[in-house]
């Protein structure tokens, strides 16, 4: 108790007297912090924009990273002449959705140990497989995750994608693709300088279905067999219902 | 305009399944067949889900199937005493068909089986079907229209529980149509298909039914077994689309009104001929792909 108070102490009063802290903190916010799937979605694009106390020279990185969980990448194999799948890996603790964006080449601002350490990139991400399967090359079975999700438009390294302003102003646009999975996301807004850290801001974006989509898929999973029986009977209604209209005509 | 598939979870532009929707009920009405098998990979290729493309499928073909029955009715062009036994195999079928489709979905083959189950039948059908029709358009071009009894009679014939079928002038084992209905019925559940373009071949060639009884006896049988696929693809997996089976659906029953409507005119063996070259194109198509090395020989699945 008394550890945790002397260091509070420490840090109230550093805030206090420090004026680098005040003179470097960031400030942002989005355009829209709630993404609501409605019927007429198509993907969304967000606005991050904000204030940073900069100087000549420094640079930013947007890190969004969507709901993590299972992701199973598949191989095929020739079997008797034709492509199957063979084999499977599961990766546990997956971002389903991972944007990196920055405002130049990453490689520039911050060095490879820099990166692994801080987890930026999409080889620095501390994915685990799941436990008690034996992968032979792993390495490959990696990349395929990486190429996949790349091409799928859910993961996307946008370098040159944040613009800056008088050292003091930036805003980058964040693209969320039509097949974004719904849930909560972190946009994690890191500004450097000389390749150290000088402050931080982390703000989140909800992505969930709204309107009648949204109703649609809960009752299709709650009352799942009383969705299966009014899909058929809609589907009999109009059957039989153009029957009789096609009969006037 | 686009629209997002609740269930799929995604966009697709409502104009594309509108069309999609009524090309394939023309074809249905018009043959009878050709509603699900072109249909569930027309799906696969738009980029829906293949579990949600198939269930969806069988939703929809709920509706062209109702009002295709309701016209042949009208012309008496329905065996029904045929029909029900055929259902009641195919629903056994049909249970059966989502219990393995389900298996196959946890331990990953389900787009293997699908294909291949594709290649396969559609191969085998479609040059069936061909041949068939060739041979009775170039007999009739000779002049020789010979009528040869109402069918063959062969060991098929010689099974137990014999039944009457007046409508279709026949007296044949019970048997026969219920093994036909199951297996429809499992492979309707596992590749999104009404099933038509099995059992359609199976009553001509099989049963011997009078092709003019076949189309409405097939749709009839079609809507029953669409309907288990549906409610347990709902209750078991939650991959009926709702949304995407509307759309389809209300351009089908306005294609397959159009279609029946030309059945009578149009003269049959130049239809089968047509589609029989469409079955065996898609087959093609579908084993090139089984046989050529993919892009890339890993993918990702992303669980929801």
């Amino acid at each position: 108790m008394k550890f945790f108070f002397h260091i509070n102490l420490i840090f109230l009063v550093s805030i206090l007297t420090s004026k680098t802290f005040a003179q470097n903190q960031i400030v942002a916010d989005l355009s829209q912090e709630n993404v609501k799937i409605a019927t007429d979605f198509q993907g969304a694009k967000i606005l991050l924009f904000g204030a940073y106390d900069g100087e000549n020279g420094d640079d930013i990185i947007v890190i969004v990273t969507g709901p993590k969980g299972l992701v199973t990448v598949q191989k095929k194999e020739k079997i008797l002449g034709v492509w199957v799948n063979t084999k499977k890996v599961n990766y546990i603790n997956t971002p389903k959705y991972l944007s990196i964006s920055s405002n130049r080449k990453i490689d520039d601002i911050l060095n490879k140990k820099t990166q692994k350490i801080s987890e930026i990139g999409l080889n620095n991400l501390k994915i685990r497989i799941q436990p008690g399967i034996k992968v032979e090359n792993e390495k490959n079975w990696r990349q395929a995750l990486t190429r996949n999700m790349l091409k799928s438009n859910l993961w996307s390294i946008n370098e040159n994608s944040v613009s800056l302003n008088r050292d003091s102003l930036f805003r980058s646009y964040l693209e969320l693709p039509s097949n974004v999975i719904t849930g909560q996301f972190e946009v994690k807004i890191l500004h450097y300088r000389n390749s150290k850290l000088v402050s931080q801001q982390i703000n989140s974006i909800n992505v969930s279905k709204s309107g009648i989509s949204a109703e649609i898929y809960d009752i299709a999973q709650s009352y799942s067999t009383l969705y299966g029986i009014f899909a058929v009977l809609l589907a009999v209604l109009v059957g039989w219902g153009s029957n009789l209209i096609f009969r006037k005509v | 305009m686009y629209i997002y598939l609740p269930i799929a979870e995604q966009p697709i532009h409502s104009l594309v399944i509108l069309g999609v929707g009524t090309f394939l009920g023309l074809i249905m009405g018009l043959v009878g067949v050709g509603g699900g098998f072109l249909l569930t990979p027309i799906m696969m290729f738009l980029g829906i889900p293949p579990p949600v493309a198939v269930a969806s499928v069988a939703n929809q073909l709920v509706a062209p199937s109702v009002s295709g029955v309701l016209s042949h009715w009208k012309r008496s062009n329905v065996d029904f005493k045929m029909g029900t036994v055929l259902l009641l195999g195919g629903i056994v079928g049909s249970s059966i068909g989502v219990i393995l489709f389900n298996f196959l979905g946890k331990i990953g083959q389900l787009d293997f089986v699908i294909k291949s189950s594709y290649v396969i039948f559609l191969t085998l059908i479609g040059t069936l079907m061909f041949s068939e029709s060739l041979r009775l358009i170039l007999r009739t071009r000779k002049g020789k229209v010979t009528r040869g009894k109402l069918h063959q009679h062969n060991w098929l014939h010689g099974l137990p529980f014999k039944i009457r079928f007046r409508k279709s002038k026949l007296y044949i084992s019970i048997l026969l149509p219920i093994l036909i209905g199951v297996i429809v019925g499992i492979l309707a559940a596992l590749m999104g298909i009404g099933g038509g373009f099995i059992i359609v071949p199976a009553m001509i060639y099989l049963l011997g039914m009078p092709t003019s009884l076949v189309v409405g006896t097939s749709l009839f049988q079609i809507i029953f077994v669409a309907a288990n696929t549906t409610i347990l693809q709902a209750s078991q997996n939650q991959t009926v689309d709702i949304v995407l089976a509307t759309i389809l659906l209300l351009g089908s029953v306005i294609g397959v009104q159009v279609g029946s409507r030309f059945t009578n005119i149009l003269r049959g063996e130049y239809l089968r001929l047509i589609l029989s070259s469409i079955i065996i194109l898609v087959s093609l198509k579908l084993l090139i792909d089984l046989v050529t090395i993919p892009s890339d020989l890993f993918s990702v699945i992303i669980s929801r």
